[in-house]
């Protein structure tokens, strides 16, 4: 299945809040991702996207297989043009919420990937983007 | 999806509620207000919510759940969620959600078996 080595979808309503859990659960599978990894992988992601629909409204999720030495994983980038994060030490703390938010927000995110890497500017726009490796088979 | 497809069952003096696989946010809100109008018009005791379909727990999905059982308190009942799938589990206590003080339980066997009898904590003896 060489259609789904990379891709991306906008995200622009509630709906594609699920699309992107349906989209990062297929992807994440067919790399061979078990069960567990597959929802730590898709609950992430499932917050990325609702965050860009409610503080962004709209932005774009690009996912591709990665391959570093011998191994080999997932990377799903969400992107959008909203209001950016003003201090993103800050919100990369635990605990930190803005108030209107659930309080899970970043950091909850990053305990479920391997890395998360954070870029934002205010008044432009931030991407986030989530990595996991599938475990060594030896 | 549409919300219609939340079934909300009444069986004795409970109401069994299962949510769909992969619910998107309106069907999550259309619970809320399903559950709680049924409590009146059956007069439920309680409400057990089956996830065990449930694929992905978000915080939304979480906070909603939370929020619907302290209604239901309110309301003069109890809620019992069953079901919830090991990787939910996993990924729920990763990211830091949690239920509040919703009592769970294993499958739906369990949580009737739990309705039978007193809620932990509000015991004298």
């Amino acid at each position: 299945m060489t259609e789904t080595l990379q891709g991306e979808m906008a995200i622009k309503t509630e709906g594609d809040i699920v699309l992107v859990r349906r989209t990062t659960r297929e992807v994440s599978s067919q790399t061979g991702f078990g069960i567990t990894d597959v929802t730590r992988i898709v609950t992430a992601s499932s917050e990325m996207a609702r965050n860009i629909f409610k503080y962004a409204g709209e932005g774009v999720m690009r996912w591709q297989r990665i391959q570093r030495g011998d191994r080999v994983g997932v990377e799903f980038q969400f992107e959008d043009h909203g209001p950016g994060i003003a201090d993103v030490q800050l919100a990369m703390q635990e605990g930190y919420t803005t108030g209107e938010g659930l309080g899970m927000g970043l950091p909850g995110a990053k305990r479920l990937v391997d890395e998360l890497e954070v870029k934002s500017v205010v008044g432009k726009g931030t991407t986030i983007t989530l990595r996991k490796w599938l475990k060594n088979l030896k | 999806m549409n919300p219609d497809n939340i079934s909300v069952i009444k069986v004795r003096d409970l109401l069994m509620v299962t949510m769909p696989p992969d619910p998107d946010d309106p069907t999550i809100s259309a619970l809320q207000e399903k559950v709680l109008n049924s409590m009146e018009k059956y007069e439920a005791k309680g409400v057990v919510l089956d996830i065990s379909a449930v694929e992905t727990l978000d915080s939304f999905f979480a906070r909603t759940v939370s929020e619907t059982a302290q209604m239901v308190t309110l309301m003069g009942g109890r809620t019992i969620i069953s079901g919830m799938q090991p990787a939910v589990a996993v990924a729920a206590t990763e990211i830091g959600l949690t239920l509040g003080n919703v009592e769970t339980a294993l499958n739906v066997d369990r949580a009737l078996d739990m309705v039978n009898k007193p809620k932990p904590g509000t015991s004298h003896d």
